[in-house]
C-alpha cells in the first residue's frame, strides 16, 4: 500500500458525519448557564500573604531549632532512657499538636467571616 | 466561513451579547464534531466533546489573539481537548491484526472489496499508539497541511513530519498482512 493511497482514504471525509439538529441549542444552553453561573472567587492573596509569611518563619525556626537539638542529642544519646526526658519529646509534640489544632481553627473562623462577609 | 464574521462575533461576545456566540457555533459545528468523530468514531460522544470544546472557547474567548485567523486558534484548542478527553477516557481500540479479515485471501487483491480496504486502513489508524495517531487524524483533517496540523497539536512542523511518516510507516507494515502481501512489495 502506497502513501499516495493512504492519502486517498484518510482524506477522502466519506465518513464525516452531521451533527444532530439540536446541536446549536443544545451548546446555547450550555454557553447560557455557564454565563449565568457566578465567576469563582479568587483567593485572597493579600489577607493570605501574612500567614503565609508567618508560616513561613516558623518552618525555618522549626528547621533551625530541630538542627540545634540534633547535634547534642546526638552526642549524648543515654539522656533519652531516663523518665523526664522521655516525656519530653511526647510534651513537646503534643503541645504543637494543639498549636496546630489552634491555628487551624482560627483560620477556618477567619475564612467563615470573609465569606460571610462577602454573601 | 468568513474570519470577519468570526472577529464581529467574538467582539459581540465579548462586549456581553451572549447570542453571537450562535453565529460562531453555527460556522463551526460540522469542523468540530467531524474532528471528535475522527478522534473517537462515536457520534454521541464526538458531539458532547464537540461542545465542551465550544463551551472551553465561550470561557477563554478573551483570551484569542486578534493578529491570528481565528479558525486555528479554534482547532487547536478543540484538539487539545479531545486529545486530554481521550486519554481519560480511551476509546475502545482493537489490535491491528482485527481490524479486517480478508473474504478470500487467496484472491489477487487479498479478498478485500474497495470500501473494505478503506474501512480496514481507517479502522488501522486507530489502532496505532496515541501520538501517531493524532498526527494523522489532524494532518488528514486540515487537508494535508503541515502548518496547520502542527498548529492544532502545538508541535514543530520538524516532529509532525516525523511522526507522520513513522505512523504511515507502520500503517503500511500491518496493512500488509491484512490487503495482500503483493501490493507492499510493488511499492518496494
Amino acid at each position: 500500500m502506497t502513501d499516495d493511497e493512504i492519502d486517498r482514504i484518510l482524506a477522502s471525509g466519506h465518513d464525516d458525519i452531521l451533527p444532530t439538529s439540536g446541536f446549536v441549542e443544545s451548546v446555547m444552553e450550555a454557553v447560557r448557564d455557564e454565563a449565568l453561573r457566578p465567576p469563582p472567587i479568587p483567593f485572597p492573596w493579600k489577607r493570605a500573604l501574612p500567614g503565609l509569611a508567618a508560616a513561613g518563619v516558623a518552618l525555618v525556626w522549626v528547621l533551625v531549632v530541630g538542627i540545634t537539638q540534633l547535634g547534642p542529642a546526638a552526642e549524648a544519646p543515654q539522656l533519652t532512657l531516663r523518665l523526664p526526658s522521655a516525656l519530653a519529646p511526647i510534651l513537646d509534640a503534643a503541645a504543637w499538636t494543639v498549636a496546630a489544632l489552634l491555628l487551624t481553627l482560627a483560620s477556618v473562623k477567619l475564612s467563615m467571616r470573609f465569606v460571610t462577609r462577602r454573601t | 466561513m468568513s474570519a470577519a464574521e468570526d472577529q464581529a462575533d467574538v467582539e459581540r461576545v465579548l462586549s456581553g451579547d451572549i447570542s453571537a456566540f450562535e453565529g460562531i457555533v453555527r460556522r463551526w459545528q460540522s469542523p468540530l464534531v467531524n474532528l471528535a468523530y475522527r478522534f473517537c468514531r462515536d457520534r454521541g460522544r464526538a458531539e458532547d466533546m464537540a461542545q465542551e470544546a465550544f463551551l472551553r472557547a465561550y470561557r477563554f474567548l478573551d483570551k484569542w489573539r486578534r493578529d491570528a485567523a481565528f479558525s486555528p486558534w479554534l482547532f487547536a484548542l478543540a484538539a487539545n481537548l479531545y486529545r486530554s478527553e481521550l486519554r481519560r477516557i480511551p476509546v475502545g481500540t482493537v489490535s491491528i491484526d482485527e481490524v479486517a479479515e480478508p473474504k478470500d485471501p487467496g484472491a489477487p487483491d487479498g479478498g478485500l472489496e474497495q470500501e473494505d480496504r478503506d474501512r480496514a486502513v481507517r479502522g488501522a489508524v486507530f489502532a496505532l499508539p496515541p501520538k501517531y495517531r493524532e498526527a494523522l487524524i489532524l494532518f488528514y483533517f486540515h487537508d494535508m497541511d503541515i502548518p496547520a496540523a502542527a498548529r492544532s497539536l502545538g508541535l514543530p512542523e520538524g516532529t509532525l513530519k516525523a511522526r507522520l511518516f513513522r505512523g504511515r510507516d507502520m500503517l503500511r507494515r500491518k496493512l500488509a498482512r491484512v490487503l495482500g502481501a503483493p501490493r507492499l512489495e510493488e511499492v518496494q
